[in-house]
């Protein structure tokens, strides 16, 4: 039973997709990064990366509180984030320094209280609540084909939305006052990506856990706009990049299985990370001893 | 400079969206059926279910058991890749059900399912909520060793007489010093009153005749991990010094502070404490010598309390 890596990379390849639950952890992933990738390169872009994270520990007590009643889970993810998500965005941004801060107050309040009624759904479930660890560290095991049915289509409704506003979203994120100008609907566009951010978080922490969703959520996009100012191609790169940590990540934890799926998954994003800064330092630095030769 | 690239992003994410419709959609065989020759791949969720479908089985099954290690608390346990891929290619899923594995049946939904599935809490017919320690009940030991039986025949049709010998064999044989205690300790001290740790002796204790007088919420919070009322605890140490308890029974895998206190409560009231466990200690013993071992120990405690 204990299947390792081989050289033989075909071998390894069919030994992946051997099993039902492989195939559907790999359909989970490469939903959940594309989703991921595209409402976090928005969110890394508006610097709302407090905001993500808070409605992917949102979606902890979600989980928790749909597994006490009875629910799946999986609806408990969503419900959570997307209402998290609305409260967030109810509370007034548009105005200034002070605003932004009591935004972020207002952040980091709600965070805490949600963590705290996760605290109580584990306690009031009592001690067959088994799964405390993989909600907040995540799990790749146990994704049914329903669930893989689920993500996709809260994936493919959050894309088109994403799509829908994606232009003026934009506008508003790099240029808010001019956009508002010429008549773009900051506050509703905003709005509309926080909930869309919600369904991410929702997504994400399936198999991230509520704890470790920037693995999928921020580390891709940070990576890609280290690379790139461009945006349609670090959106592009995000995405890869998300895809490319998604799968490893996998198939890492497939054939090791001896440390959490979440370090995994993590270590990928930030060696990616910490590659593409280096790499960008590195750059400047050889520009600019480059530009020294040329004066001297 | 914007007005091109997002229009671009638009059609990234258009195409990311297709992308994923595509993969999501893509069909990849992965079920895994082994072939046999007349020997019933058999995972249990937890060894001492394993240990009488291995007995019950016999030369025509191959059991493998995922909890086995006396240090693992079933209720917080986290399935493992290797598990997952026992759980594939098994061909009967031997599960406690009764929210004790939720586990099992999230790893089984995750496969599709196609193993036929013994859930223990379906057999006995009760749910999320009830006791889930039914392997300390007699009666739905019986239970499952019927459903075993007709599940293995069903799946080796070939062999299901000898599966039917197996079973008679294993309750005449196998678990003939286990029915001998249970029936010796109810003739001998029927009506005794008696308190325990937790909630894996709230089955056996009436089927030993014995009446447990520990507040059942007491041994439900002990059970589960969860908080302990102050009125419980008070409840208790009156019944432990007024000596209104005979015998003290505790899970030894178990011993929270609270226990810890009771423990030492028993033991200056000279109250005869012995000791159960959750799963099969030793790991590699049998259902059987594990429980007959456990109720020589009740008998015995019982004995020297009550001279009988």
């Amino acid at each position: 039973m204990n299947t390792g890596l081989s050289w033989n990379l075909a071998e390894d390849f069919r030994q992946l997709f051997l099993y039902s639950f492989m195939v559907n952890a790999y359909r989970a992933g490469t939903i959940i990064a594309v989703l991921a990738g595209a409402l976090g390169w928005y969110m890394v872009l508006r610097r709302q990366s407090f905001a993500g994270h808070t409605l992917a520990v949102v979606s902890f007590p979600g989980a928790a509180g749909a597994i006490l009643l009875g629910a799946s889970a999986s609806a408990g993810y969503f419900v959570a984030a997307i209402a998290a998500a609305i409260v967030i965005a109810a509370v007034p941004r548009s105005l200034g320094g002070k605003a932004r801060s009591s935004e972020s107050a207002v952040i980091g309040t709600v965070q805490a209280f949600a963590l705290a009624c996760g605290a109580l759904f584990v306690s009031l479930y009592g001690g067959f609540l088994n799964s405390l660890t993989n909600l907040l560290f995540g799990t790749f095991l146990g994704i049914s084909p329903a669930q893989v049915l689920t993500l996709l289509v809260v994936a493919a409704v959050a894309l088109a939305a994403l799509a829908a506003i994606a232009r003026p979203l934009f506008f508003a994120t790099v240029d808010p006052d001019v956009a508002e100008a010429r008549g773009v609907p900051v506050r509703f566009v905003g709005t509309a990506f926080l909930v869309l951010l919600g369904c991410a978080a929702g997504e994400v922490s399936q198999i991230t856990g509520a704890l470790l969703v920037f693995a999928l959520l921020v580390m891709p996009a940070a990576t890609a706009q280290q690379i790139t100012p461009r945006p349609a191609l670090s959106f592009a790169l995000t995405i890869a990049c998300g895809l490319l940590i998604a799968w490893l990540g996998l198939a890492i934890a497939y054939f090791y299985p001896e440390y959490p799926f979440g370090f995994y998954l993590t270590t990928l994003g930030f060696v990616s990370y910490v590659a593409a800064a280096g790499g960008r330092a590195a750059a400047s630095r050889v520009r600019k001893v480059g530009l020294q030769a040329v004066t001297a | 400079m914007p007005r091109l690239s997002v229009r671009l992003i638009a059609r990234v994410v258009t195409t990311a969206m297709a992308a994923v419709t595509a993969t999501a959609c893509s069909t990849a065989g992965g079920t895994f059926a082994p072939a046999t020759s007349r020997l019933i791949t058999v995972v249990a969720a937890e060894n001492f279910w394993g240990s009488i479908a291995s007995q019950i089985g016999g030369r025509h099954v191959s059991v493998t058991s995922i909890i086995t290690n006396p240090n693992t608390d079933p209720h917080s346990y986290e399935p493992t890749v290797d598990d997952a891929k026992v759980i594939a290619a098994a061909q009967l899923v031997i599960e406690n059900g009764i929210g004790y594995d939720p586990w099992a049946a999230d790893l089984l939904a995750a496969d599709g399912a196609t193993q036929t599935v013994l859930n223990v809490g379906n057999v006995v017919g009760v749910g999320v909520g009830a006791n889930p320690h039914r392997w300390y009940n007699p009666a739905d030991v019986q239970k499952v060793i019927t459903q075993l039986v007709t599940d293995y025949s069903k799946l080796d049709p070939a062999d299901s007489a000898y599966f039917a010998r197996r079973r008679t064999w294993f309750n005449t044989v196998a678990l003939r010093q286990y029915h001998l205690l249970i029936a010796t300790i109810r003739q001998k001290y029927l009506g005794v009153p008696v308190g325990a740790s937790e909630s894996i002796f709230a089955m056996l204790a009436p089927a030993l005749g014995l009446r447990l007088i520990t507040p059942s919420s007491f041994l439900k919070a002990i059970s589960e991990g969860t908080e302990v009322s102050a009125a419980d605890k008070q409840a208790i140490d009156y019944q432990i010094t007024h000596h209104l308890i005979k015998i003290y029974v505790y899970n030894s895998q178990n011993v929270t502070p609270d226990v810890r206190t009771q423990l030492d409560l028993a033991r200056t009231a000279r109250i005869p404490v012995t000791t159960i466990t959750e799963t099969l200690a030793p790991p590699g013993d049998t259902y059987q010598a594990w429980q007959v071992r456990q109720l020589r120990g009740i008998a015995a405690a019982l004995a020297i309390a009550t001279g009988r």
